[in-house]
Parts: structure tokens; sequence; C-alpha cells
């Protein structure tokens, strides 16, 4: 770019020397070639960085970091206002008043639980401010009509139906048990596993909501053991995935398969733990090794700068910051204007195809297809839906 | 019900209920001393857990043997708060001390966030996941022993309360801080002495949890409240109170979730917690201090 500028000066460059009027022309004509940055755009980003969440929450700043890099290599200049939510909702709501007035930014970026994100998706509309989540799944945010609220990532019901379909596709089991925490994720994802099981015929045995972060569950599992369920549900955040699943291994609570519905069963700590993580089944809305362009080089370029691998967590808020500043970046950071373009506009990155639609309850909504993974071998493999799958699944389940 | 379940949750609910007897002793000692709510118990807790992970992961010193560790550093660490910063306020109002302990909390928390972020620290050892099966009831075999050693360390702390000099000096400092005063007893050194006690058992409560929990700055809150609903339901400033209320809330909490649901545990430990209070307001044990 700048050498065609070069050329174009040297070839024109004697003949302006007595035609200062061609000489800004050139100048005009040159100057948006050569210009770094092209484009200076102001955007809010809400996310839990500290507080019981934060841990997650790092993946989505991280996520966001190497975002902004990449949008200035493409010549976009994000003006970033980071908000910490602390995982509460109407932290959530102050952080993204503040943004929406005092900030003055073109879009906002988050909150990362559904609980904060469905409580600042209210508020949207009213301050005419384009939200974009990216992650939290609760169904309710993109359900209410709102003209200013998108989501990147498959809401709820898709957590339960991948995974479900996945085993149906292996067996005909004929119970089930739903172990979650009691939070809005968990909630709405068990409430959506609860229909599906209706439609398929599969009998609920138990119904078992926890508090976040309690330190026993021994009780109510030697209880589902007692029923003895083909499939168990789980829906944690976190590290209770993995007491859940060591007093699972304690008690002797052995179903035909574990089900873990995305966030504390698809992290690394959850995978290190290979005692009681081989072959559990988990629903996710990104994994390195589907052919969705530059998920590979993520993975790679994430390991490379924060020595971790990343979540999904981590790629869905990338995405969201990416084309959140595109077309902020693109409309001159006019709100009306770049809330019409995420409506009309169609990306493809590492989430895949991105495009946000009404279908069903849904409006601004991206019909993202979510995968399901398994631990084998000590390793997340890709096992379903079969086009993206890099390994069969491992069923039924066995105590190692 | 199944009775195997109910049991189960039983034996559950005792082992569980020993550590959290190990966290409420720990504060009613504090309290029965000092009269000074201690809202920095549950990050003193934190201390603990930071220390076995550490010990654990650069020394490989098991979990269970750290004990031997941190209590003495938990100790130190304990007497030297009580010394440079709460026997300042010890004759101050309530709501001062209050605002005190919960500064050192966050300060805490909030120290340890910095140096070792806010991720989770997950403690695996061979036996993280391990029970022994008798009758048909599993008894994890990490609780087992965490419990095995809370009866040790109550055993030894009631035995150093009840029969030492310096124990019967605590005690009668408990029951009447000038009088003790006067019959020569140095009060100041018996606050330093059971803030010391008082950080130790919170320390070890912290290191007997760690193989089956987790580790992370803000671990402490949650145990702060439970601390004080096992110090209250069983009479501030009661040993024998603080061991029979923490055995109390694990089996309530453990029973519930098998009879009613696992949602409606913590109610009915708050329920139970409410009626005792309006029955008896100074707790189960209230009145016989120490």
């Amino acid at each position: 770019m700048f050498g065609c500028n070069v050329v174009l000066f040297l070839m024109e460059v004697d003949s302006m020397r007595t035609r200062p009027a061609a000489l800004i022309a050139l100048f005009c004509l040159t100057v948006p070639c050569l210009a770094f940055p092209a484009s200076k755009v102001k955007l809010g980003f809400v996310n839990t960085i500290t507080g019981a969440e934060a841990p997650i929450g790092e993946n989505l700043s991280n996520g966001v970091t190497l975002a902004i890099e990449d949008l200035k290599k493409k010549g976009i200049e994000v003006d970033l206002v980071k908000e910490d939510d602390t995982g509460k909702p109407e932290k959530a709501l102050s952080a993204f008043e503040k943004l929406a007035t005092r900030d003055g930014v073109a879009g906002v970026v988050g909150p990362y639980t559904s609980a904060c994100a469905n409580a600042v998706a209210s508020r949207a509309d009213q301050y005419k401010v384009p939200l974009l989540v990216p992650v939290a799944a609760k169904e309710e945010i993109t359900q209410k009509g709102y003209k200013f609220v998108y989501r990147l990532n498959a809401p709820a019901d898709v957590y339960s139906s991948v995974i479900l379909d996945t085993i149906f596709a292996l067996d005909k089991p004929k119970t089930i048990a739903y172990v979650y925490a009691n939070t809005d994720f968990g909630i709405s994802t068990v409430k959506t596993a609860k229909e599906y099981a209706a439609r398929v015929g599969l009998k609920e045995v138990a119904d078992e909501k926890y508090q976040k972060g309690a330190p026993d569950f021994r009780s109510t599992l030697s209880k589902i053991k007692a029923l003895s369920p083909d499939l168990v549900f789980m829906v944690s955040y976190e590290v209770d995935a993995i007491t859940l699943m060591r007093q699972s291994r304690e008690i002797g609570l052995s179903p035909k398969a574990f089900l873990g519905a995305g966030a504390g069963f698809t992290t690394s700590q959850f995978l290190a733990q290979k005692e009681i993580s081989e072959h559990v089944f988990s629903s996710t809305q990104w994994t390195d090794d589907v052919n969705w362009p530059g998920a590979k080089d993520f993975y790679n370029r994430y390991v490379a700068k924060f020595h971790k691998e990343p979540t999904y967590h981590a790629a869905c808020a990338y995405e969201a910051m990416r084309i959140m500043a595109e077309t902020a970046s693109a409309n001159g950071g006019d709100r009306e204007k770049t809330r019409a373009a995420l409506r009309n506009g169609s990306w493809k990155g590492i989430m895949g195809d991105v495009k946000f639609v009404d279908y069903d309850k849904f409006n601004n909504q991206n019909r993202h297809e979510m995968l399901v993974q398994q631990i084998q071998g000590g390793k997340y493999e890709t096992v379903a839906p079969a086009k993206y799958a890099t390994k069969k699944p491992a069923y039924p389940f066995r105590w190692k | 019900m199944n009775l195997t379940v109910l049991v189960q949750a039983l034996v559950s609910g005792i082992l569980i209920g020993g550590v959290y007897a190990l966290i409420g002793i720990g504060l009613t000692i504090i309290f029965g001393v000092m009269r000074v709510i201690n809202f920095a118990h549950g990050e003193l807790m934190m201390v603990g857990m930071y220390l076995t992970y550490f010990l654990f992961t650069l020394l490989h010193v098991d979990p269970f043997v750290s004990v031997l560790i941190t209590i003495p550093i938990m100790f130190a660490f304990g007497a030297f708060l009580q010394k440079t910063v709460i026997n300042r306020i010890l004759g101050s109002l309530p709501q001062n001390q209050i605002l005190l302990t919960i500064g050192l909390g966050l300060i805490m928390s909030n120290t340890v966030m910095l140096l070792f972020t806010s991720d989770y620290k997950i403690l695996t050892t061979s036996y993280s996941s391990s029970s022994l099966h008798v009758a048909g009831i599993s008894i994890s075999q990490p609780l087992a022993v965490s419990f095995a050693i809370t009866v040790a360390i109550t055993g030894a702390l009631y035995w150093f309360l009840m029969k030492t000099d310096t124990g019967q000096a605590i005690r009668a400092t408990a029951q009447d801080r000038e009088a003790a005063q006067l019959m020569g007893i140095n009060v100041r050194r018996m606050s330093i002495l059971a803030f010391g006690i008082g950080a130790s058992l919170a320390g070890t409560a912290g290191a007997l949890i760690s193989p089956t929990y987790y580790v992370f700055p803000q671990v402490g809150s949650a145990f702060t409240l439970k601390a004080f609903v096992i110090t209250v339901l069983g009479g501030m400033g009661s040993v024998v109170g603080a061991t029979l209320g923490g055995i109390i809330v694990g089996v309530v909490e453990s029973v519930g979730a098998v009879t009613i649901s696992s949602d409606w545990k913590d109610v009915l430990v708050f329920a139970i917690f409410l009626v005792v209070l309006l029955v008896k307001p100074s707790g189960l044990m209230g009145k016989s201090r120490m």
C-alpha cells in the first residue's frame, strides 16, 4: 500500500513543482492509503474481572485483548473502556449505564454471566446502545424483542439438545437425573433439557438444584445413585464440576453417561483431573479442532501469549469484540447505524458463520452451531456433530 | 426414602460437620476471650488453604501432614495480627471492631489475589476422590482422615483449656476480663494466645478441606457466614457448643438434601438457627462458657 503511493508520488512529483493544486490533490489521495489508524472507535466491555466467576471471566478478557491486537493490525484502533461487574447484576447495570452516558461508547460487548447479561439487556434499548452478548446462555436475553441486543453464542436450549442428540444417536436411555447450580444459566439450561426429555420420552428421576460453591454434594449424589438413572445431566460453573465428579466417584454413582453443559466441564482444570474427567461429555460453543477459519490459529496464539488453553468463552469474546469493533468503526461510531449494520451484516471467523436473525421466539440471535466434546485419553475430542468430529464417542461410561 | 441413603447422608453430614466445627471453635475462642467478632475468620482459613496448597505443590507435603506446619505458622500469624492490630481496639466500640476485622479480611483476600491471581487452585491427591465402603455406605477417605484429625485437635484443645494453667488463665479471661486481670493474669497475652489459637484452628480447617475442595482468594466469605451460624447456634464462646453446632449444621444440610431437596438445605439450617435463637437466645450451650 505504502509502496504504490511512493511510486505514484515519484511519477508525478516532477510535474507538480509548479502546480500546488495538484500537490494537494496528491496529498489527499495518498493520506487515506497511508493512514494508520484508519479509524478510532470507543467501545465498552463489561466482564467479571473479580469475584467467584473471575477465572472464566479472565478467558473473556484475554480473548478481547487478542481481538484488540488483531483489530489494530487491520487499522481499527479501539478505545476500550473495561468495566468489572464482579458477577453481580446490579453492578453490571450501573457499569452499562456509565458506559452509555458518561463514556459515550458506540457499543458494548458483555457481560459474561446470564444474570448480568439479562439485567443489562433490559436497558440497552432505553439508552439506544448496541449490546453484543458474547457467551451468556439464558434464553430470555434475546426473546424480549429488544432492538439493540444481539447475541453471538447459542442459547441454553442448544446446550441440552446438542448433547442429548448425541446420546440418542448411540442409545435409547430411559431415565435422567438433573444436578445443577441454582443460577440463571443452570435453571434455564435444565428447563430446556426437560422440554427435550419430554419430547423423546426420557423419564426424569431427580431434579436437584444446589447452591454454587457448596463443599458437600455426597448426600444428594447418593440419593441419585439409589435411583440409578441412565443419564446424569449437570450444569455447573467452574470448579463445582470437579467437586461433583469427585464425589460421584466416591459415592460410586455410575450412569451410562455423565453430561455436562458447558462452563465448568470445558475448562483445562477439569481436564487435568484425569481420574474423574475421562469420558465425560460436555457441550461447548467452540473447540480448537473445528474447521472454522482461524480457530486453530487463535488457539495457538492464545496459548503462546497467555500460557493457558482458551475455553470457548475466550473465542466467543474475541469474535464478539471483532464484530462489534468492525461494525462500529465502519459506521463512524454511530449507535443507530451500528445497530442496523449488526442486524443486516454477516461475518465469518473463528466461531464459523455469524448472522443475527429472528427465529422461533428469538430475535437478533446468531444460530450458532454447538459442539459436543468428550474427554478421551486426557484430551478434549470433538465427538459431534459428525461433520466436525475428531473421534467417535465412547459409551457407556465406566469409572477408571 | 431408602434407609441406606439416609444413613449415608448422616455419615457424610457428621464427617463434614467435623470440619465445620473446627472453623466454629476458632471463632468462638476469639469471641470468648476478647469479645471481638472476627469477620476475617474465613480469610484466615483461606490463608491456611493457600499454605497447604503451596506446601503440597512446591514441597510435596501431604495436606494432612502439612497441618503440622500450618498450625504454628497460622498461630504466629494470628498472634501477630492480635499484637499489632486488634489489641489496639479491644476497648473501643463493637462497630469499630467489626469494621477493623472486615478490613483485615479484605486486605488478606485482595493481597492473595494480587499475589496469586483469582485462579482456582485445585489440589489433587491420590485420595481426592477415594472412599471406603462399609455395609453399602461409602465413607470419603479424605473426609474420614479430616474428621479424625479434627477429633484429635479438639480433644487436645479441650485438655489444654481445662487442665493447664495457661488454659485456665484463658478461660478466666473469657469469664471476666477485669477479675482475671486483678488475679494477676496478663490478659493481653491471653488475647494474643487466643487469637493465635483461633487463627491456627481456622488454618487447620482450611488445610483439612483442601484435598476435596478448591482454593481461591474469596473462598473465605462463605465459611465466615457458616462459622457465625455454628458459633451462635452453639452459644457464643462455648467450645463444646461450637463442636455441637458444627455437627448439627453438617447433618442438617446433608439429611435435608436427601429428604427434601439440596436446594432447601440452607433454608433448613437457618430455620433451625432461628428456632434455637427464639427458644434459647444464648445458643445451645450459651451459659457454660468454655
